[in-house]
Protein backbone atom coordinates (compact mmCIF):
# COMPACT_ATOMS: atom_id res chain seq x y z
CA UNK A 1 0.00 0.00 0.00
CA UNK A 2 1.09 3.53 -0.70
CA UNK A 3 -0.55 6.31 0.90
CA UNK A 4 1.12 9.91 0.64
CA UNK A 5 -0.54 13.15 2.27
CA UNK A 6 0.42 16.24 2.02
CA UNK A 7 -0.24 19.80 2.76
CA UNK A 8 1.19 23.45 1.10
CA UNK A 9 0.43 27.41 2.09
CA UNK A 10 -1.94 28.40 0.16
CA UNK A 11 -4.92 26.49 0.59
CA UNK A 12 -4.19 23.16 -1.48
CA UNK A 13 -3.66 19.67 -0.41
CA UNK A 14 -2.74 16.56 -1.71
CA UNK A 15 -2.63 12.86 -1.49
CA UNK A 16 -1.24 9.59 -3.57
CA UNK A 17 -3.17 6.08 -3.06
CA UNK A 18 -2.30 2.76 -4.52
CA UNK A 19 -4.93 1.74 -7.36
CA UNK A 20 -7.33 -0.51 -4.70
CA UNK A 21 -10.62 -0.27 -4.05
CA UNK A 22 -9.84 -0.97 -0.72
CA UNK A 23 -8.31 2.50 -0.77
CA UNK A 24 -11.29 4.37 -1.81
CA UNK A 25 -12.45 5.15 2.16
CA UNK A 26 -8.98 7.13 2.55
CA UNK A 27 -9.68 9.16 -0.46
CA UNK A 28 -13.30 9.89 0.94
CA UNK A 29 -11.62 11.34 4.06
CA UNK A 30 -9.55 12.75 2.49
CA UNK A 31 -11.94 15.07 0.38
CA UNK A 32 -14.44 15.56 3.19
CA UNK A 33 -11.52 16.92 5.74
CA UNK A 34 -10.24 19.49 2.72
CA UNK A 35 -14.07 20.44 2.23
CA UNK A 36 -14.37 21.12 5.81
CA UNK A 37 -10.90 23.05 6.10
CA UNK A 38 -12.05 25.07 3.42
CA UNK A 39 -15.23 25.90 5.04
CA UNK A 40 -17.28 24.28 2.33
CA UNK A 41 -21.14 22.81 3.21
CA UNK A 42 -22.28 19.53 4.19
CA UNK A 43 -24.05 19.20 0.70
CA UNK A 44 -20.85 20.16 -0.64
CA UNK A 45 -18.74 18.05 0.90
CA UNK A 46 -21.39 15.15 0.46
CA UNK A 47 -21.29 15.94 -3.25
CA UNK A 48 -17.59 16.05 -3.84
CA UNK A 49 -16.96 13.21 -1.66
CA UNK A 50 -19.50 11.20 -4.19
CA UNK A 51 -17.94 12.82 -7.45
CA UNK A 52 -14.16 12.14 -6.41
CA UNK A 53 -14.81 8.48 -5.36
CA UNK A 54 -16.70 7.69 -8.57
CA UNK A 55 -14.18 9.23 -10.58
CA UNK A 56 -11.07 7.58 -8.54
CA UNK A 57 -13.25 4.00 -8.17
CA UNK A 58 -13.73 4.34 -12.31
CA UNK A 59 -9.57 4.89 -12.73
CA UNK A 60 -8.88 1.45 -10.58
CA UNK A 61 -11.42 -0.44 -12.05
CA UNK A 62 -11.27 1.00 -15.74
CA UNK A 63 -8.04 2.81 -16.19
CA UNK A 64 -5.63 0.49 -14.47
CA UNK A 65 -8.20 -2.47 -14.71
CA UNK A 66 -6.42 -4.69 -11.86
CA UNK A 67 -2.76 -3.65 -12.84
CA UNK A 68 -0.28 -1.45 -10.77
CA UNK A 69 -0.84 2.03 -10.75
CA UNK A 70 -0.76 5.58 -8.27
CA UNK A 71 -3.02 8.03 -8.71
CA UNK A 72 -2.83 11.57 -7.00
CA UNK A 73 -5.68 13.82 -5.63
CA UNK A 74 -5.00 16.94 -5.34
CA UNK A 75 -8.03 19.49 -3.65
CA UNK A 76 -7.27 23.33 -3.16
CA UNK A 77 -9.76 26.34 -2.82
CA UNK A 78 -10.20 29.07 -5.56
CA UNK A 79 -12.15 32.35 -4.83
CA UNK A 80 -15.42 30.48 -3.73
CA UNK A 81 -15.08 26.94 -5.61
CA UNK A 82 -13.15 23.87 -4.22
CA UNK A 83 -10.91 22.55 -7.21
CA UNK A 84 -9.98 18.33 -6.78
CA UNK A 85 -7.28 17.25 -9.66
CA UNK A 86 -7.39 13.51 -10.12
CA UNK A 87 -4.08 12.16 -11.83
CA UNK A 88 -3.08 9.02 -12.80
CA UNK A 89 -0.90 7.19 -15.54
CA UNK A 90 -3.75 4.88 -17.06
CA UNK A 91 -4.61 4.75 -20.44
CA UNK A 92 -6.46 8.36 -21.95
CA UNK A 93 -10.14 8.56 -21.22
CA UNK A 94 -12.32 11.46 -21.19
CA UNK A 95 -15.19 11.17 -19.12
CA UNK A 96 -16.46 14.26 -20.14
CA UNK A 97 -17.68 13.55 -23.74
CA UNK A 98 -19.96 10.48 -24.61
CA UNK A 99 -23.59 9.87 -24.07
CA UNK A 100 -24.76 11.37 -20.75
CA UNK A 101 -26.36 8.51 -19.24
CA UNK A 102 -29.69 9.93 -18.36
CA UNK A 103 -32.63 7.96 -16.64
CA UNK A 104 -35.41 8.34 -18.77
CA UNK A 105 -33.99 6.89 -22.00
CA UNK A 106 -31.36 4.22 -22.47
CA UNK A 107 -28.25 4.75 -22.50
CA UNK A 108 -25.15 2.81 -24.09
CA UNK A 109 -22.04 2.40 -21.55
CA UNK A 110 -19.12 4.67 -22.51
CA UNK A 111 -16.58 1.89 -22.03
CA UNK A 112 -16.67 -1.83 -21.14
CA UNK A 113 -17.37 -2.51 -17.79
CA UNK A 114 -20.38 -0.94 -17.23
CA UNK A 115 -19.53 2.77 -17.12
CA UNK A 116 -22.18 5.18 -16.95
CA UNK A 117 -23.57 5.50 -13.52
CA UNK A 118 -20.79 6.40 -11.43
CA UNK A 119 -19.74 8.74 -14.33
CA UNK A 120 -23.57 10.24 -14.43
CA UNK A 121 -23.30 10.91 -10.88
CA UNK A 122 -19.96 12.40 -10.85
CA UNK A 123 -21.51 15.05 -13.64
CA UNK A 124 -24.69 15.76 -11.73
CA UNK A 125 -22.13 16.08 -8.33
CA UNK A 126 -20.18 19.20 -9.04
CA UNK A 127 -19.98 22.39 -11.20
CA UNK A 128 -17.67 21.89 -14.17
CA UNK A 129 -15.73 18.91 -15.03
CA UNK A 130 -12.50 19.01 -17.33
CA UNK A 131 -10.47 16.11 -18.80
CA UNK A 132 -6.82 16.31 -20.20
CA UNK A 133 -4.12 13.95 -21.36
CA UNK A 134 -1.11 14.22 -19.71
CA UNK A 135 1.63 14.58 -21.94
CA UNK A 136 3.96 12.42 -20.68
CA UNK A 137 0.99 9.61 -19.90
CA UNK A 138 -2.24 9.31 -18.27
CA UNK A 139 -5.18 11.63 -17.37
CA UNK A 140 -5.89 14.97 -15.43
CA UNK A 141 -9.44 15.64 -14.36
CA UNK A 142 -10.13 18.44 -12.56
CA UNK A 143 -13.52 18.48 -10.68
CA UNK A 144 -15.03 22.26 -9.43
CA UNK A 145 -17.63 22.91 -7.31
CA UNK A 146 -19.27 25.71 -5.28
CA UNK A 147 -18.31 25.34 -1.64
CA UNK A 148 -21.73 26.70 -1.41
CA UNK A 149 -24.25 24.74 -0.09
CA UNK A 150 -26.10 24.22 -3.45
CA UNK A 151 -23.78 23.26 -6.62
CA UNK A 152 -23.83 26.21 -9.34
CA UNK A 153 -26.05 24.26 -11.77
CA UNK A 154 -28.43 22.80 -8.80
CA UNK B 1 -14.54 2.62 6.94
CA UNK B 2 -16.12 -0.59 6.25
CA UNK B 3 -19.68 -1.79 6.83
CA UNK B 4 -21.15 -4.31 8.48
CA UNK B 5 -23.86 -6.31 7.28
CA UNK B 6 -26.75 -7.93 9.61
CA UNK B 7 -29.91 -10.02 8.40
CA UNK B 8 -33.27 -10.82 10.56
CA UNK B 9 -35.77 -12.44 9.44
CA UNK B 10 -39.92 -12.00 9.73
CA UNK B 11 -42.17 -14.32 9.91
CA UNK B 12 -45.11 -13.26 7.75
CA UNK B 13 -46.90 -13.22 4.31
CA UNK B 14 -44.62 -13.35 2.46
CA UNK B 15 -41.70 -13.53 4.82
CA UNK B 16 -39.18 -10.76 4.71
CA UNK B 17 -35.72 -10.29 4.96
CA UNK B 18 -34.34 -7.50 7.04
CA UNK B 19 -30.59 -6.34 5.83
CA UNK B 20 -29.07 -4.03 8.01
CA UNK B 21 -26.45 -2.08 6.51
CA UNK B 22 -24.03 0.12 8.36
CA UNK B 23 -21.13 2.12 7.16
CA UNK B 24 -19.80 3.20 3.80
CA UNK B 25 -20.90 1.23 0.41
CA UNK B 26 -18.75 1.50 -2.41
CA UNK B 27 -16.37 -0.93 -4.52
CA UNK B 28 -14.92 -2.66 -2.01
CA UNK B 29 -17.79 -4.56 -0.53
CA UNK B 30 -21.05 -4.09 -2.47
CA UNK B 31 -20.42 -8.21 -3.62
CA UNK B 32 -21.13 -8.64 0.54
CA UNK B 33 -24.68 -7.55 -0.01
CA UNK B 34 -25.45 -9.38 -3.06
CA UNK B 35 -24.16 -12.42 -1.09
CA UNK B 36 -26.50 -11.63 1.85
CA UNK B 37 -29.68 -11.05 -0.09
CA UNK B 38 -28.25 -14.27 -2.06
CA UNK B 39 -28.57 -15.63 1.62
CA UNK B 40 -31.79 -14.68 2.28
CA UNK B 41 -33.39 -15.64 -0.50
CA UNK B 42 -31.98 -18.66 -0.72
CA UNK B 43 -33.48 -19.28 2.91
CA UNK B 44 -36.73 -18.52 2.16
CA UNK B 45 -37.64 -14.78 2.23
CA UNK B 46 -39.79 -13.39 -0.37
CA UNK B 47 -40.12 -9.51 0.80
CA UNK B 48 -36.90 -7.46 1.54
CA UNK B 49 -36.20 -4.73 3.19
CA UNK B 50 -32.77 -2.74 3.43
CA UNK B 51 -32.16 -0.62 6.51
CA UNK B 52 -29.84 1.80 5.32
CA UNK B 53 -29.92 3.73 8.66
CA UNK B 54 -26.47 3.60 9.32
CA UNK B 55 -25.37 3.97 5.62
CA UNK B 56 -23.41 7.44 5.33
CA UNK B 57 -22.34 6.69 2.04
CA UNK B 58 -23.30 4.71 -1.39
CA UNK B 59 -21.13 4.69 -4.51
CA UNK B 60 -22.49 3.20 -7.94
CA UNK B 61 -21.34 0.16 -7.11
CA UNK B 62 -24.09 0.35 -4.31
CA UNK B 63 -26.43 0.95 -6.82
CA UNK B 64 -25.77 -2.00 -8.71
CA UNK B 65 -25.85 -4.02 -5.43
CA UNK B 66 -29.37 -2.66 -5.05
CA UNK B 67 -30.28 -3.71 -8.40
CA UNK B 68 -29.53 -7.10 -7.91
CA UNK B 69 -31.08 -7.88 -4.93
CA UNK B 70 -34.18 -6.91 -6.63
CA UNK B 71 -33.70 -9.20 -9.47
CA UNK B 72 -32.21 -11.73 -6.42
CA UNK B 73 -35.63 -11.51 -4.90
CA UNK B 74 -37.73 -11.87 -8.15
CA UNK B 75 -35.73 -15.61 -8.42
CA UNK B 76 -33.43 -13.94 -11.11
CA UNK B 77 -29.92 -14.30 -11.80
CA UNK B 78 -28.27 -10.59 -10.60
CA UNK B 79 -27.61 -8.45 -13.39
CA UNK B 80 -24.19 -8.76 -15.72
CA UNK B 81 -22.20 -6.07 -14.16
CA UNK B 82 -20.90 -5.40 -17.38
CA UNK B 83 -24.43 -3.89 -18.21
CA UNK B 84 -24.27 -0.20 -16.64
CA UNK B 85 -27.11 1.94 -17.36
CA UNK B 86 -28.43 -0.72 -19.72
CA UNK B 87 -29.12 -3.13 -16.47
CA UNK B 88 -30.82 -0.14 -14.63
CA UNK B 89 -33.11 0.98 -17.37
CA UNK B 90 -33.71 -2.94 -17.94
CA UNK B 91 -34.88 -3.00 -14.08
CA UNK B 92 -36.98 -0.08 -14.74
CA UNK B 93 -38.94 -2.49 -17.07
CA UNK B 94 -38.57 -5.44 -14.44
CA UNK B 95 -40.22 -3.13 -11.81
CA UNK B 96 -43.56 -2.70 -13.41
CA UNK B 97 -45.86 -5.36 -11.47
CA UNK B 98 -43.45 -6.10 -9.24
CA UNK B 99 -45.13 -5.21 -6.20
CA UNK B 100 -42.72 -3.56 -4.33
CA UNK B 101 -41.55 -6.40 -2.82
CA UNK B 102 -38.22 -4.59 -1.89
CA UNK B 103 -37.84 -1.61 0.51
CA UNK B 104 -35.58 0.87 1.56
CA UNK B 105 -35.96 2.12 4.95
CA UNK B 106 -34.42 5.15 6.54
CA UNK B 107 -32.29 6.09 3.25
CA UNK B 108 -29.99 9.31 4.49
CA UNK B 109 -30.62 12.33 3.00
CA UNK B 110 -27.46 11.80 0.63
CA UNK B 111 -28.40 8.21 0.08
CA UNK B 112 -31.28 9.78 -1.13
CA UNK B 113 -30.46 12.07 -3.46
CA UNK B 114 -28.22 9.26 -5.30
CA UNK B 115 -31.17 7.38 -5.56
CA UNK B 116 -32.80 10.39 -6.94
CA UNK B 117 -30.58 11.40 -9.48
CA UNK B 118 -30.19 8.27 -10.60
CA UNK B 119 -33.80 7.80 -11.01
CA UNK B 120 -33.71 4.57 -8.80
CA UNK B 121 -36.50 6.52 -6.22
CA UNK B 122 -38.81 5.17 -8.46
CA UNK B 123 -38.13 1.74 -8.77
CA UNK B 124 -37.77 0.93 -4.99
CA UNK B 125 -40.76 1.56 -2.06
CA UNK B 126 -39.08 3.67 0.08
CA UNK B 127 -40.03 3.87 4.07
CA UNK B 128 -39.44 6.22 7.04
CA UNK B 129 -38.45 2.65 8.98
CA UNK B 130 -38.03 -0.87 8.78
CA UNK B 131 -41.29 -1.39 10.49
CA UNK B 132 -42.77 0.42 8.14
CA UNK B 133 -41.44 -1.06 5.24
CA UNK B 134 -42.28 -4.88 6.92
CA UNK B 135 -45.42 -3.40 7.16
CA UNK B 136 -45.92 -2.06 3.78
CA UNK B 137 -44.59 -5.54 1.88
CA UNK B 138 -46.48 -7.88 4.23
CA UNK B 139 -49.83 -5.64 4.24
CA UNK B 140 -49.44 -4.88 0.33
Amino acid sequence: MVVKVGQAPHRRRWLTVSSDADRLAEVRAFVRKAVADFGGSKRASDDLVQAVDEATCNVMLHGYAGKPGEIEIEAALRDRNIEIRILDRAPSFNPTVGPDAGTTSPARPTRPGGMGMGIHLLRTMVDAVHHSARSDGGNELTLVRSIEDQAQED
Amino acid sequence: MGMTIGVDHVEGDPPVAVVTLDGELDASNYEGVIDAVRQAYAGGARGLVLDMAGVSFMASSGLFALHSAVRIMRGDTPPDPEAGWGALHEMSVDHEGEGGKVRIAAAQDAIARVLDRTGMTKLFGMSDSRDDAVAAIQEG
